[in-house]
């Protein structure tokens, strides 16, 4: 379907997520509108929802609009798995060159399963992968949103990338509660506002597996050394929602845990530990992250990525992103205490409590 | 002490043993609504009788809770009564061929004629060219299936395997084979575990019963274990149309028994329909207030006579497996951690056949990843036919709260014990049920039956041959099985009653007698703590009470 499929390198997918109202169609907008994003599939729900009239050059199929940037939309049919698949197997866009796709989810939509079905499901996991997960929250409604539904605290608990939107609109006081939201529930997330960053950047970019792990990096040094200052978003014992008073317990039990090891890991029953989790747990297992320094090869770090069921095959690395090579590890998970990772790590992993540091622990 | 439900049935003049360590004897039982309402002396529980309650005099004789057989197959128990050839293991090959005769004669040309079963013993003396000669002969041209007394492993005529499609040149399937004369390679008719399931498939396109006749099974099946006291019990292998005749009949209300259900994983190789998710989402819609499809099963070894169970220490060699073969699980290991993991998401537990000591191993090692993963739970994971158990494994059963499905009854010498010998060496065959070292080391041991791998769910010879570790019927005379793991008269009682109530999940509503409990109970034909250990195998039921109602008299 396209040059890159064809010389068989997988298509970045960003997926872009939000509750109702959250302006993620809008951020969308100025993302396609940007001159330099050519090569880029947008799947979208609808294209009245996303206004995207002023951009259409030409609407080939019923389904299909050319943008005069050449970004192309298409809109859903049936879910967005499925459109995917048609994507994949040249059904939709077959004849147009596709270097990243945007994938914009329903304002109520669960994202993991479809991160799932991206790594599950071979006809999608030979063609794509998962660049990142940007989440729209609204900052005027967000904090109350994020109170009510189940649905958008999830959205937020997986991303990547959060983008507050509607900064404008609402004073200090207001956009402390919510971003007080965030860090509990995504304080691995990257926290961006809306306008003032180049929208390109929103669309991870489009990078290689040295760029995922220098991301990664950052990402889980972000995660440690919040943890070590003892921010007041730190993940400690109770995991990152911790003791946040009113809403401690409004948010599923959906928590961040982070995990530093110093020494290497066999990584025999390391792996044999995580797919334990995957077999187990997967369905409470919403993200997991994480560099891993194996014994035998501490050099070569093993990038990890995990959504529910299923890993990416875990990549060895040529080399350290950054200067810090230890193991680092993120869970993103729903009811599962802290000890049960710390037990069972050490239990099937031999990685032993004492060499364990939870991050602020 | 008593309920405020008034009583409709009163039970005096017993010796009614309770199972309850709050107070083991009683003279006299009130039943309220199929439940007891209040037990004690007489005085006590005429207080409570309403006007014109029944009354039954047990005339000094002993009553017991309802016994609960935590694993049976009883569709399969009730057609074979119902509709096949029966004859006992310990036929020879002159006389099962006569049988096969017999049968053929009355058989219409076409039919199946279907049969059980043969001892595990047998099995070098039917794999052979000149017995597959004797069968084809006997059969008069009809398709033949035997059962081995194992039923994991089948002795088919040369017709039968026309029609299932099994030549000389047909490859094994995988996890079974066709057994071939050691003299000169062909086939005997001989199938092993899978390659039964070619067979059984074979028969069940051409004879499969109906709907009706599973409900007449069943119904017959419940029958013949209110016979023998059983009121309850797990159906070990339940396909969706077991479970659819558990429900039709309590739907009629002729389910007498509390019947739960453990569901296969994956179709088994000798019944037939829809297994996993598939099933799992159907028996939901199957449970019943006596129905309780509550279990999964997972095969995950096979038999040690047919060497398909799976051994930490080797087989003797032999000419087929070589040297050092060890028997192998049917489902790998990850698999079975995802079959647990998937069934506790469901609120399910998991009955896993674990044969050969290896398997054992593994299904512990599987529910100890779990149980880190998930933490403590109500669910009561079973290990059936917990009997060749590396003596590490054995304190596991208690620390990770696994139940150790005793089963089948073969805790004393059998035929089955004889082909172990042939293919373990008798020393490692009769290290056979360390029943007392589970129960000093804290498991839960529940009783099961096995039937109709057992030709007759009698829990009565299980008890004594718990007790005695001697074979009841007087066969093997002067020999024990490792008498040293023998069980007291009261602790047997207890495997047959509350630990399997527990086990199968229903605890809290029989296997023992209490107040509040359904009033499931036998009057027996004597004490079976006074009696001769080695009597108590002729213990008959004169009456069984299911929620209080007679479901059996001894005529």
């Amino acid at each position: 379907m396209s040059r890159r499929a064809e010389t068989g390198s997988a298509i970045p997918v960003t997926v872009l997520t939000g509750f109702l109202g959250s302006g993620k169609t809008t951020l969308l907008n100025r993302v396609l509108s940007q001159p330099d994003m050519s090569g880029t599939l947008a799947i979208i729900n609808e294209f009245g929802e996303i206004g995207l009239d002023h951009l259409l050059v030409e609407t080939s199929q019923e389904r299909l609009a050319l943008l005069d940037n050449g970004c192309v939309c298409c809109t859903v049919r049936d879910d967005l798995v499925v459109t995917l698949k048609e994507v994949a197997a040249g059904q939709i866009a077959g004849d147009v060159s596709v270097d990243r796709v945007v994938l914009e989810t329903t304002g109520l939509a669960d994202p993991a399963p479809i991160l799932h079905a991206l790594m599950a499901e071979p006809e999608l996991a030979e063609r794509f992968r998962i660049a990142g997960v940007v989440t729209t929250v609204d900052a005027v409604n967000g904090a109350a949103t994020l109170d009510s539904y189940a649905e958008a605290r999830k959205q937020l608990a997986v991303a990547d990338r959060v983008v507050l939107t509607k900064t404008e609109l609402t004073d200090e006081a207001g956009r402390s509660a919510v971003e007080h939201h965030i860090a509990a529930l995504a304080p691995s997330a990257v926290l961006s506002v809306s306008g003032e960053v180049d929208p390109t950047e929103f669309v991870v970019p489009v990078g290689d597996e040295k760029a995922e792990a220098a991301s990664l990096a950052s990402l889980l040094k972000r995660i440690t050394d919040t943890g070590r200052h003892h921010h007041p978003h730190a993940c400690g014992e109770e995991g990152c929602d911790g003791h946040h008073g009113h809403h401690a317990n409004a948010h599923d039990g959906i928590r961040t845990f982070a995990f530093v090891i110093d020494e290497p890991v066999e990584w025999g029953p390391f792996r044999q530990w995580l797919d334990y989790f995957a077999s187990i747990r997967g369905a409470d297992l919403l993200r997991m992250k994480g560099l891993v320094r194996i014994a035998g090869a501490p050099d070569q770090p093993v990038l990890l990525h995990g959504v529910q069921h299923v890993f990416h095959p875990p990549k060895k690395l040529d080399a350290w992103p950054s200067d810090d090579h230890r193991t680092r590890l993120v869970f993103i998970v729903k009811n599962i205490p802290r000890e049960t990772i710390e037990n069972t790590l050490a239990k099937f992993a031999g990685v032993a409590s004492e060499r364990l540091k939870g991050v602020a622990a | 002490m008593n309920s405020a439900v008034r009583a409709d049935t009163l039970f005096l003049n017993g010796r009614i043993y309770t199972v309850d360590g709050e107070r083991r004897w009683v003279e006299a039982v009130a039943a309220g609504d199929g439940r007891i309402v209040g037990l004690g002396s007489e005085a006590d529980v005429r207080e409570l009788a309403e006007p014109g309650a029944e009354i039954v005099d047990l005339g000094g004789r002993m009553a017991m809770p309802g016994i609960v057989d935590v694993h049976n197959h009883v569709l399969m128990g009730g057609a074979t009564e119902l509709f096949e050839l029966r004859f006992p293991g310990s036929l020879g090959l002159r006389d099962i061929v006569g049988r096969v005769r017999e049968a053929a004669e009355k058989t219409e040309p076409g039919r199946w004629i279907i049969g059980s079963q043969w001892g595990a013993d047998l099995f070098t003396v039917l794999n052979t060219s000149e017995a597959l000669e004797a069968l084809d002969e006997a059969s008069l041209g009809r398709p033949v299936l035997l059962r081995d007394e194992t039923v994991h492993n089948r002795w088919v005529n040369s017709e039968a395997m026309r029609l299932a499609g099994i030549a000389e040149d047909t490859r094994d399937p995988e996890m079974g084979s066709f057994g071939r004369d050691p003299k000169n390679g062909k086939l005997t008719g001989i199938m092993i575990e899978a390659a039964s399931g070619l067979v059984e498939r074979a028969a069940a396109t051409v004879g499969k019963y109906t709907d009706e006749m599973d409900r007449r099974a069943v119904a017959k099946a419940v029958k013949t274990l209110n016979s023998y006291g059983v009121t309850a019990f797990m159906d070990a292998a339940a396909m969706e149309n077991v479970l659819a005749a558990f429900a039709a009949l309590d739907d009629a209300g002729e389910l007498t028994a509390w019947a739960a259900g453990a569901m296969p994983a994956v179709e088994p190789a000798f019944m037939f329909g829809i297994a996993g998710d598939e099933l799992f989402a159907k028996g939901k819609g199957l449970a019943r207030k006596h129905v309780h499809p509550t279990y999964v099963k997972v095969f995950l070894d096979g038999v040690p006579g047919a060497r398909t169970a799976a051994f930490h220490e080797p087989y003797l060699e032999d000419p087929i497996h070589g040297c050092c073969f060890r028997g192998a699980t049917m489902v790998t290991y990850p698999d079975l951690v995802r079959w647990l993991g998937k069934a506790e998401s469901l609120g399910l537990s998991v009955k896993i056949h674990c044969a050969g000591d290896a398997a054992v191993t593994q299904a512990l090692d599987a529910i100890d990843v779990v149980r880190s993963f998930n933490g403590p739970t109500e669910l009561a994971h079973h290990i059936a036919h917990a009997s060749y158990i590396a003596p590490a494994d054995i304190p596991r059963f208690a620390e990770l709260g696994v139940v150790a499905d005793l089963s089948p009854m073969l805790w004393y010498p059998t035929t089955f014990l004889e082909g172990h010998k042939e293919v373990m060496g008798e020393e490692r065959a009769t290290r056979f049920w360390p029943n007392k070292d589970l129960k000093e080391a804290g498991a839960l041991l529940a009783g099961g039956s096995d039937w109709p791998v057992i030709p007759n769910p009698d829990p009565w010879n299980g008890i004594e041959g718990l007790v005695t570790r001697r074979n009841p019927s007087g066969a093997f005379p002067g020999v024990a099985l490792w008498p040293e793991q023998a069980v007291d008269v009261a602790t047997a009682v207890e495997i047959f009653t509350i630990n399997a109530a527990r086990a199968i999940g229903l605890g809290d509503t029989i296997g023992s007698l209490e107040i509040g409990k359904s009033a499931d109970m036998v009057v027996l034909d004597r004490n079976i703590f006074e009696t001769a250990a080695d009597d108590i195998a002729a213990t008959k039921v004169l009456a069984t009470y299911f929620e209080g109602r007679p479901v059996f008299e001894r005529a």
